[in-house]
């Protein structure tokens, strides 16, 4: 059996001392101020009053069920649409480095900027998108003012933003993959989408279970992109309101930290149960 | 298992180093019967949390400027914590460490709530009663009573009335001339058939009018009613109801409209796609500005009986030493005095907190805005919005579920759904 090395705590108690009191010393705080009410200066004790008021509220509950529309819908989509320009890029495009760089372009820049310029593309009166749906004679829906497209245009912004990073690791994953492979392949005279499906596909599983769980975990914690958008509130009538916007509303405008807290927890179990499914179903394709 | 004891240890160690963290707390609270010094003699600072922008800002540093002259002693240092919503959020969290909380700050009452529920604010009432670092009386003050009724928290008088508006009635003179519209609504009915006339003779290109504020369409109308902001408010009732459907059925029928999104209607009536406008009175800045020599524009009392008076107060913290707190007693009086607020007003758009102001010929004959001519009838009948455990959040509540019931309105759906799904955020909004 190996034992660790002693010196090997010295090394690590920086990181360790970091993350106790950054990391878990707050999620234990949000856990016991789950069962706290009153307001911050003023905590007392009251059981699980403030999981039956969340339960019962229905901006909870239309929180909860957005947050999971918008990473159910996004991700994949997202996802998709990354492999396909990464392929693309990939294997078709001369100037690779230029495309690259212009693809990634969106993910250094502010995601307020990015939102107050979609602000203006969304608009239903004067926007570029409405106008070029006009021009195609397409129905021109009113993107950011009405509550029922709070959530599409959202999910749309949101697989926007979430290209640039996506495909940037997609690329790396792409050149890492022996060429060889390509090269017995064509000598055996597979087909393009053969090569994709049999080659690239596989060699690109690591990659996008790393990229799932990770834009599952942001696509839970949407928050700023919904603050952008809608002006500093989430949506015409809250209708676009997610859990993270739930949770800072409770905390820091309605002065209920333990509702807020609550939510946290509730979020944190979604989240881990989430990720925990999706890891054991990453790990079922892998086997395969 | 060794990993495991490990582990266990490490973290004890950290909670323990926790414990001591948090006993450091707490320090130097002065006790609430402290004497008040008559003069400042000592160098002092007072520190001052506002969320003002733009001229708003630059007006308040020129009145700090000019009272540090005249107070060499004191010395005031602004901190700017963006918008509203960032600086209630600000208090907030720093309600927990009150050592970090400033002297004074602007605020709403209902933000404060809690802040007086657990005896962390100053009751100005002695200060303003004494005689050196205050006026001697309220009456002294020459502060218009309601003004300094709104900024009370469960009767006690917490907060000094800065920055207030009210909500007017911004409308298109040309439009109104070209319709045949000879004089701005004064009630609601009126209001009602001018936008549906602008509307139809306009072929439906111009909206007659929209309402900036929804929270406060809704508490103004019940309070119209005869009904006062509580938690005894029925959603549902008729009075509820008929109230929300006056706004909806114009809605429907195209002749009001929302701000939506955009917050504000100014934009919309400098484009000349709506005729009138209810919204706050220090917004007519910005109203002057966007309109500019396309039209022009006019202010008139808020059609109905009563206005909505919004805006924030200046409130003090407990934790100040007592030269601090009558320092910043001193520099709220020269806030409020009769020379600053005249300043402030016409710069601004504000309305004077002073009723000498209000009156006053060189407020009355300014002639960049609009509203000082028109204030004194604007202002008749004032009501804020009572504060009371958790009256701020369904106040703000009010905002979305109207605008969910006003969209379902747009869309000519039946809006009884919405009403109903409104009423249950309403009341759990009342209740957390």
């Amino acid at each position: 059996m190996k034992t660790n090395q002693k010196k090997a705590w010295l090394f690590l108690a920086p990181t360790i001392i970091f993350v106790t009191f950054f990391s878990i010393y707050p999620i234990l705080r949000a856990f016991v101020m789950s069962f706290q009410s009153g307001s911050l200066i003023n905590l007392s004790w009251s059981g699980l009053s403030n999981y039956q008021y969340l339960f019962k509220d229905p901006e909870f509950w239309l929180a909860i069920k957005n947050t999971a529309l918008y990473a159910l819908i996004s991700v994949p989509i997202g996802l998709a649409i990354s492999i396909l320009l990464a392929w693309i890029i990939f294997s078709k495009v001369k100037h690779k480095s230029f495309f690259e760089t212009t693809f990634f372009m969106p993910y250094v820049t502010s995601t307020i900027a990015i939102g107050i310029v979609f602000r203006y593309i969304f608009n239903g009166d004067y926007g570029l998108l409405n106008f070029v749906l006009r021009c195609l004679h397409l129905p021109a829906p009113i993107w950011i003012d009405d509550p029922s497209m709070s959530l599409t245009t959202i999910i749309i912004f949101g697989i926007w933003t979430s290209l640039a990073f996506n495909i940037v690791i997609l690329m790396g994953a792409l050149r890492n993959i022996d060429p060889n492979f390509y090269t017995v392949a064509d000598m055996y005279g597979a087909s393009g989408a053969e090569k994709f499906w049999r080659i690239t596909m596989p060699e690109l599983i690591p990659t996008l279970a790393f990229l799932l769980t990770m834009n599952i975990i942001g696509a839970f914690k949407v928050y700023t992109s919904v603050y952008a958008l809608f002006n500093g509130q989430a949506g015409v009538g809250n209708s676009g309101t997610t859990a993270v916007f739930y949770i800072y509303n409770k905390f820091q405008i309605v002065g209920t930290p333990g509702v807020a807290m609550a939510a946290t927890v509730v979020l944190f179990l979604i989240i881990l149960f989430i990720t925990f499914l999706q890891r054991k179903m990453m790990k079922k394709i892998g086997e395969n | 298992m060794k990993f495991g004891k490990k582990l266990a240890i490490t973290a004890i160690a950290g909670l323990a180093l926790m414990g001591t963290a948090a006993c450091s707390k707490g320090g130097n609270s002065s006790s609430s019967s402290e004497k008040i010094p008559s003069k400042v003699t000592k160098k002092t600072n007072v520190v001052f949390w506002h969320g003002m922008t733009g001229v708003q800002q630059s007006t308040l540093q020129t009145l700090t400027k000019e009272f540090e002259k005249k107070n060499p002693k004191i010395s005031v240092k602004l901190e700017n914590q963006g918008a509203y919503n960032d600086l209630q959020a600000k208090i907030n969290s720093t309600l927990q460490s009150p050592n970090n909380l400033p002297t004074i700050t602007q605020a709403y009452p209902g933000w404060l709530w809690n802040a007086a529920q657990n005896k962390m604010l100053v009751d100005l009432k002695p200060y303003i009663n004494n005689k050196d670092v205050g006026w001697g009386s309220a009456k002294n003050s020459d502060i218009r009573t309601e003004l300094l009724d709104g900024a009370k928290i469960k009767g006690t008088q917490y907060g000094i009335p800065f920055n207030k508006s009210i909500e007017t009635l911004t409308y298109n003179a040309d439009m109104f001339k070209k319709y045949g519209i000879k004089k701005a609504p004064t009630t609601m009915q009126e209001l009602k058939q001018d936008s549906e006339t602008i509307y139809k003779k306009s072929n439906h290109k111009v909206v007659g009018a929209g309402f900036d504020s929804l929270s406060n369409y809704y508490v103004l109308g019940m309070k119209n009613q005869g009904t006062d902001f509580s938690n005894k408010i029925n959603f549902t009732g008729p009075q509820s109801k008929k109230l929300i459907n006056y706004y909806a059925d114009g809605v429907k029928k195209g002749y009001f409209r929302v701000a939506g999104s955009e917050h504000y209607l100014s934009g919309p009536f400098a484009n000349q796609k709506v005729a009138m406008f209810i919204g706050t009175s220090a917004g007519e800045g910005f109203v002057k500005q966007g309109v500019g020599k396309k039209f022009t524009y006019d202010e008139a009392p808020r059609p109905g009986k009563y206005t909505m008076q919004q805006g924030t107060d200046i409130y003090m913290f407990k934790h100040a030493s007592a030269n601090q707190k009558a320092a910043a007693f001193k520099y709220i009086k020269f806030l409020v005095s009769k020379s600053s607020q005249l300043k402030w007003a016409n710069a601004t758009g504000y309305i004077p907190v002073n009723e000498g102001v209000v009156k006053s010929s060189a407020y009355k004959s300014n002639k960049n805005l609009k509203l000082p001519a028109k204030l004194e009838s604007a202002m008749k009948y004032l009501y804020s919005v009572p504060v009371a455990k958790n009256s701020n959040a369904a106040y703000q509540q009010l905002n979305p579920v109207m605008q969910t019931i006003l969209s379902a309105a747009q869309k000519k759906q039946n809006v009884n759904n919405a009403i109903k799904a409104g009423k249950s955020k309403f009341d759990a909004a009342w209740k957390q």
